[in-house]
């Protein structure tokens, strides 16, 4: 019925030979995009049957055995998994609301700084680390964080702590630790997208509420933030989607026996299990997982700005 | 018309003179290398090869690798583990489906054969009797896989002639600075070791540049976290069968995580980590961070293996630190002195790696010819000890040595990439060269090992009247049975057995409480809740599939025993 209503109140011109023909270059570019995506999105996913087979390297897909859902009951009746899950949600989430909100503040903050020079330099400074590999923040965390490092002697100097404490052989700080190196490599360049939408609003409003007696405060509050909010909206809701990609090198390059039932991610146990242990199809089933449970948040999270009428991605 | 008949005449004239231009070439390099003349092959084969093993890429012009290049006419490429494991690395060729022409998996070397990405050998074998004649029957017979057939060549463990090694595998080691101290006492037990460690450092906090000391460190970073795991085999009075423990008498598997040696031990380890003995970060350090500390001379003692810590050595003798007496001698402890230390063994065949054909190699029977043809004498002196009159000199006699001076290049890194290449993941033989009167390597020549020493270890080993680490610490006693070692069967087990699946989980509770055991306040408890956990994971049934491999073992090797 819907359909039919809008149809009917605009018209659309048919789609037939001559319309494609006016629009051949177009038409070429779609279909080379259609087909890349047939190719290297979808052709891939018959990989998926892995995960319901016992898949042997030598039998390659065709010719392995179909075991049906074992593999998954495998994956959910082992208490590593159980886990594994909760610590890539939990780093998921550390990483999004953090990133995140450190990400607008500084956009605003930066965005409030008269000097040009000082606005320029401290926002090429913010986005270097992002250009840094991991396994070398890594590496700076190691050194910052190790018994002769700089948090530890800066701690002890001001009577926190009496001796230098491992902050990597203890499980509760680990989190915390993933989450400050991604809010370290990631602010500034996270930042730029919102500095950049918030140099789109319309001066002549700054104007207009500074006329009618707005402050600083009153115009980040009533300008600026409702000014970027769709695009806050848009990248929360891709954000979400990418809750499960926690990361793998971060807690892989960290990681160590003693927190290792706080620093496994799904993605290190696909390569523990799945490449390691040449048990592809666990592999597979935790991958097929975690991509589900990405397509479910990113709907439901979609839904959601929907109904609050807020800006969408589909 | 005209024209375009002389354009077409120019162009092939071009094109000729351009490949006539890349023959010459070819030639050049050719006669630069004296092959070209002399043999029929104008072309040198080559070939990759993977080591699933940490190693150094040597350059692609080699010399020696030219030269045996000119010798046997082919050359293998090598290429080695970087910053993963050999699961890994051999796991993600076999998802991908192609591999390099050689390849030794390491701890992958089974998954490649559950992959089928191996050639069988058995058929090519009998025509190359260099390589044929590098086991005997009954040790082809080992390799064979359960479907009878041959996949790889064990490269290691071959004596010819007599077993020459100067130097032990694990051991625990300590500075000859802390025994000079202690005026060169008899270190038997891990007590006497610690109270040892315990009193230099308490004399001497720190290095003469002011750096505090460590007394101890543990090496605890992914798979070679056995320097944490695997001392109770030795405390015990066992040799390296790496998983498990066997007792020759009764022929039954042991399990060395739990007998009494390894809780006493992982008491004492708690004990002194209390006592500020142990590194506080011996449990976070990555494996570089590791050598890092040895190498600064800090470290007064730990558990390795000889070969995990070479650069570290190296690094020492660089910084002159044998002057400080910073270098390490091993010693052989065990928890009471009743028990008789079995730290070494004799060499011994490890059957489950090897180096295999891969199914994407093009020549198979060329390659096995390289393989072949490194086994000829000639070949074998160029590997080990390099140029006559480069990188060593020949006597009288016969027997070679080396001068001060070729020392020296021989432990330079960029000439060891452009001039050494030892192919030491291809076969080989250890003890004796094929003229039975020079060892199969310089360092192993009796005459140069003691010049290749630092001079703290010289002054140390003479201090307890010793010529070789071995020596120093439990020469190496004949191989138990021919069962060993047990490590080349778990090492290969999968998470496809339940057997294999206890194992992996067993290593990550350990990996996890050890750790936890040896930092704790309360040890009891914290030992309790580690055999809790260690039991959950269900060893009987690792214990049970080594049991069944030992059983198979003694078998197959009865039929040989008429």
């Amino acid at each position: 019925m819907v359909s039919k209503q809008i149809k009917a109140k605009e018209p659309k011109a048919k789609f037939n030979w001559k319309e494609f023909k006016r629009q051949k270059v177009l038409m070429f570019w779609a279909a080379l995009f259609v087909i890349y995506g047939v190719i290297f999105c979808y052709a891939p996913l018959v990989g998926w049957l892995m995960a319901f087979q016992n898949y042997k390297p030598k039998d390659g897909i065709l010719g392995s055995q179909f075991i049906g859902l074992e593999k998954f009951i495998r994956l959910f009746s082992d208490s590593t998994f159980l886990q594994v899950i909760r610590n890539t949600l939990a780093m998921g989430i550390i990483n999004l609301v953090f990133t995140f909100v450190t990400a607008i503040a500084f956009a605003i903050l930066l965005n409030e700084v008269r000097s040009k020079f000082g606005k320029k330099t401290v926002q090429t400074i913010s986005y270097l680390p992002h250009f840094l590999s991991w396994i070398v923040v890594t590496g700076i965390l190691h050194d910052v964080l190790s018994g002769t490092g700089i948090i530890n002697e800066l701690l002890i100097n001001i009577g926190v702590l009496n001796q230098p404490l491992n902050f990597f052989a203890h499980p509760k700080f680990f989190w915390w630790i993933v989450g400050f190196a991604n809010i370290w490599k990631e602010t500034g360049w996270n930042a730029i997208i919102y500095l950049s939408a918030i140099t789109a609003i319309d001066p002549s409003l700054y104007e207009a509420a500074a006329i009618d007696g707005a402050g600083r405060w009153a115009k980040i509050k009533h300008i600026i933030l409702p000014g970027i909010k769709p695009t806050i909206m848009i990248l929360l809701l891709m954000n979400v989607g990418n809750v499960l990609n926690a990361g793998f090198e971060v807690q892989y390059l960290l990681g160590n026996g003693l927190v290792q039932s706080v620093s496994q991610t799904i993605d290190i146990f696909v390569l523990k299990w799945g490449i390691s242990q040449l048990d592809y199809s666990l592999g597979t089933a935790a991958g097929i997982f975690k991509s589900v449970v990405s397509i479910i948040l990113i709907v439901v999270a979609n839904q959601i700005a929907k109904r609050s009428g807020e800006e969408r991605l589909f | 018309m005209k024209m375009k008949k002389l354009v077409a005449v120019l162009l092939a004239t071009m094109m000729a003179a351009t490949t006539l231009a890349g023959c010459g070439d070819s030639d050049k390099s050719g006669k630069g290398s004296k092959a070209a003349a002399s043999s029929k092959v104008d072309e040198v084969r080559e070939y990759t090869a993977f080591f699933a093993v940490p190693g150094n890429e040597i350059n692609d012009d080699n010399e020696i690798q030219q030269k045996i290049a000119e010798i046997t006419g082919a050359k293998v490429k090598e290429t080695w583990l970087t910053g993963q494991t050999a699961a890994e690395a051999v796991g993600t060729m076999i998802a991908g489906g192609e591999y390099p022409d050689l390849i030794d998996g390491s701890d992958g070397t089974a998954q490649l054969y559950d992959a089928g990405a191996l050639v069988p050998l058995d058929d090519y074998l009998d025509k190359y009797t260099n390589l044929k004649e590098l086991w005997s029957e009954e040790e082809w017979d080992k390799v064979r896989q359960d479907d009878g057939h041959i996949y790889w060549i064990p490269q290691f463990g071959n004596v010819y002639e007599k077993d020459m090694t100067p130097t032990p595998a694990e051991a625990f080691w300590i500075q000859t600075r802390v025994l000079k101290w202690a005026d060169y006492p008899e270190i038997k037990t891990v007590d006497e070791y610690f109270k040892l460690l315990e009193d230099y450092n308490t004399a001497n906090p720190t290095m003469e540049d002011g750096t505090a000391n460590i007394p101890y460190t543990i090496l605890c970073d992914d798979w070679r976290y056995f320097c944490l795991e695997n001392p109770p085999q030795f405390l015990a009075g066992y040799p390296n069968d790496g998983s498990v423990i066997v007792n020759p008498e009764t022929e039954k598997i042991m399990d060395y995580n739990t007998i009494d040696e390894a809780k006493s031990y992982f008491q004492k380890l708690n004990e002194e980590f209390a006592k500020g003995t142990v590194d506080t970060e011996a449990f976070t350090q990555s494996f570089d961070e590791y050598i890092a500390k040895l190498s600064s001379g800090r470290v007064l003692g730990m558990v390795d293996q000889w070969w995990q810590f070479t650069d570290a050595r190296d690094s020492l003798k660089q910084q002159g630190l044998e002057a400080q007496g910073c270098n390490y001698v091993p010693l052989a402890l065990t928890m009471d002195t009743s028990v008789t230390p079995n730290y070494n063994t004799e060499q011994a065949i490890n059957v489950a790696n090897g180096v295999g054909v891969s199914v994407s190699c093009e020549d198979p029977e060329g390659a096995l010819q390289f393989l072949n043809d490194l086994l000829e004498p000639e070949v074998r002196v160029l590997r080990s000890w390099g140029i006559e009159g480069v990188d060593y000199e020949v006597g009288d006699d016969g027997v070679f040595t080396r001068t001060d001076e070729q020392w020296t290049l021989a432990s330079d890194s960029s000439y060891k990439a452009s001039h050494i290449c030892t192919y030491s993941y291809l076969p080989n033989y250890f003890g004796l060269l094929a003229d039975k009167i020079n060892a199969a390597t310089p360092t192993e020549q009796p005459s140069e090992f003691v010049k290749s020493l630092p001079s703290d270890v010289q002054e140390c080993l003479a201090a307890y009247d010793c010529e070789t680490y071995l020596e120093m610490m439990d020469p190496a006693d004949a191989v138990p049975g021919p069962w060993f070692p047990m490590y080349s069967y778990s090492n290969a087990m999968t998470t496809a057995t339940e057997g294999g699946t206890a194992w992996t989980k067993m290593g990550e509770i350990k990996h996890e409480y050890l750790p936890k055991v040896v930092m704790s306040a309360d040890f009891e408890e914290s030992w309790k809740e580690y055999m809790s956990a260690y039991e959950g994971c269900n060893p009987q049934a690792f214990l049970d599939e080594m049991q069944e491999e030992l059983d198979h073992r003694i078998e197959t090797s009865a039929k040989y025993a008429e």
